[in-house]
């Protein structure tokens, strides 16, 4: 085994993922359409409401975090979600690859199209709302992109564990929850906002450290100590329960069938 | 390895809906398939083909037994097995998307082909299976039988040392389905892969496979080769001869290759293994015996008789 033959598999998922955006006219719809409805909007409202430019950054933040994670999300999703409305997901799993080669391969086509939205994201809002980036700097611009892929990895290895426990019904759950994950974690809102015991939630969602990081920048308190540190371990705890869930899913779909009744 | 696949106390059950009930479908199975063989599994809807198949193609974990594919461990060993397995399945589906070549593409580096190994590779199999024309048409604009082809093509890329093929006609047009059964026999004979097919078609049975399985009961009930089979169940080609006069003294069951007969006064029913090499030498019996055949009826073994033997 070895590590070229494993760069190939992982290869395999992130170009066949590149030629189905390219070739889907769909794909570029939802990586432009709707981060750009959702900037608008919320940063329209913010004039609406009159409110000031340090509180207009903190809400466009939670825009550009929504959008950015979502994007990332479904490529990692449609790594699986491809194969299983084509029904052909037996032949992927009939070859030698692991999970990791679906999810990093898919992780590389999500880190490109996530990091194009948050860069036209960011642009507009500097250019149509006046957000001043300056204040955090490339490397806070980074931090906050990379906390946002990791947690659209961890939304995708979720939504592709229950397609496998559940079949196609779950796609739909699983997208409400990572809208869920968004409303808990601040998105246009301090989380202080929240029910006290909602607030306890919130502490354990990496994105609602992610944000209060960049949000720092504008001046805006945080609600625990060491957000960085919280975040990416939190991310990173997360990922090996995520990789343990899929794992398990899988190995339940070869137990009770769902693989062929994917295929079928 | 003296064995390509082997299976010894197999189970499998499902469970469906919210009560969780049990369907059983492989019960105690037992199977050996010796190497470089095509094998033919056999059996009506519902009899646990394609569930066989797939825990054989380690797509699917039995519940108890032994299963070993290349001499490996299925469940241990279930990474090794699928670097020296693939499949083709009939009404082959793949991303709507990609072409024939980008789907050749993405399978072949699944299992690590790269740079020009894999480009080498991608173009063998566009040639072997005719598909230059399409190499640029989408998987959906593709006709059956040429996504039934690319499904062929798709399996060998890895050059396999076992290949499944699950019902592998099904759905294509008469000479589509003979194209790919010359094929089918061709990738056997040439490369000495083990094949290893599930089919309804008794006909491609009997076309392809040295030996088949029937599978029924959740078990196999019989294996050999159709035509050692259709002997041990008596069942052959239907032979009516019509006498001009009395029929001789003849004890019919005596003859080469007579399954069954019965007989009156100027008629004989034999029931002919194979009815095209026996059946000169039986005239040429009653000749001797002083018969005058007036006329003969040939009626070729009706192999549903061989399924429904097995199947009920």
């Amino acid at each position: 085994m070895s590590l070229v033959t494993e760069a190939v598999k992982v290869w395999a998922f992130a170009a066949r993922g590149g030629i189905m955006n390219r070739r889907n006219v769909f794909a570029v719809f939802e990586m432009l359409f709707w981060p750009l409805v959702g900037l608008f909007s919320v940063g329209l409202l913010t004039r609406f409401l009159e409110l000031g430019g340090a509180t207009v950054s903190f809400v466009l933040i939670g825009a550009v975090a929504m959008n950015t994670v979502q994007i990332a999300q479904l490529d990692v999703s449609y790594a699986l979600l491809y194969d299983v409305w084509a029904k052909s997901l037996k032949h992927g799993f009939i070859a030698p690859i692991h999970l990791v080669h679906v999810i990093l391969g898919a992780g590389l086509v999500g880190f490109i199209r996530g990091l194009v939205v948050f860069v036209i994201m960011l642009a507009l809002s500097i250019w149509a709302f006046d957000m001043d980036l300056r204040q955090a700097g490339w490397t806070g611009l980074a931090v906050f992109f990379l906390g946002l892929f990791l947690v659209a990895v961890i939304e995708g290895v979720l939504v592709l564990s229950l397609v496998l426990l559940f079949g196609h019904r779950a796609e739909i759950t699983a997208w409400a929850i990572s809208y869920l994950v968004l409303l808990l974690a601040g998105l246009y809102y301090p989380v202080t906002l929240l029910p006290t015991s909602l607030q306890a939630v919130a502490q354990v969602i990496p994105l609602t450290h992610f944000m209060e990081h960049f949000r720092s920048f504008y001046g805006f308190p945080l609600s625990a100590s060491a957000p960085l540190a919280r975040g990416f371990l939190l991310s990173l705890a997360y990922l090996a329960a995520g990789y343990g869930l899929i794992t398990l899913s899988l190995r339940r779909a070869r137990q009770r069938g769902t693989l062929l009744k994917l295929s079928e | 390895m003296d064995t390509a696949i082997r299976a010894e106390g197999l189970f499998k059950t499902f469970h469906s809906g919210w009560r969780r009930r049990r369907q059983p479908v492989l019960r105690d199975l037992h199977l050996l398939i010796p190497p470089g063989t095509i094998f033919g599994i056999l059996g009506p809807n519902g009899a646990g083909k394609t569930t066989l198949i797939s825990i054989l193609a380690t797509l699917l974990l039995p519940d108890a037994g032994v299963v070993e594919v290349l001499g490996l461990d299925v469940r241990r060993q279930a990474g090794k097995v699928r670097r020296r397995i693939n499949l083709a399945s009939g009404a082959a589906k793949f991303v709507w998307s990609l072409t024939v070549v980008e789907n050749l593409r993405f399978y072949g580096r699944l299992y690590g082909l790269w740079g020009r190994t894999l480009a080498a590779r991608v173009e063998e199999m566009v040639a072997l299976f005719e598909l230059q024309e399409y190499r640029h048409s989408p998987f959906e604009t593709l006709s059956s039988g040429l996504k039934q082809r690319l499904a062929l093509a798709k399996a060998l890329i890895s050059r396999p040392e076992l290949l499944f093929l699950d019902e592998p006609t099904n759905g294509l047009d008469p000479i589509a389905a003979q194209h790919t059964r010359e094929e089918i026999l061709r990738l056997n004979r040439q490369t000495g892969v083990t094949i290893i097919l599930t089919t309804h078609n008794l006909r491609e049975a009997e076309q392809l496979c040295h030996e088949v399985g029937f599978l029924g009961e959740g078990r196999i009930l019989a294996q050999g080769s159709i035509r050692a089979l259709q002997t041990q169940l008596g069942l052959g080609d239907r032979v009516l001869l019509a006498c001009a006069g009395p029929l001789p003294q003849l004890d019919c069951r005596q003859l080469p290759g007579v399954l069954r007969c019965r007989q009156n006064e100027t008629h004989l029913e034999l029931v002919l293994d194979h009815s095209d090499s026996r059946l000169p030498l039986v005239i040429q019996e009653i000749g001797k015996a002083g018969g005058q055949i007036k006329t003969i009826r040939v009626e070729a073994a009706d192999l549903e008789d061989l399924y429904r033997e097995f199947s009920h």
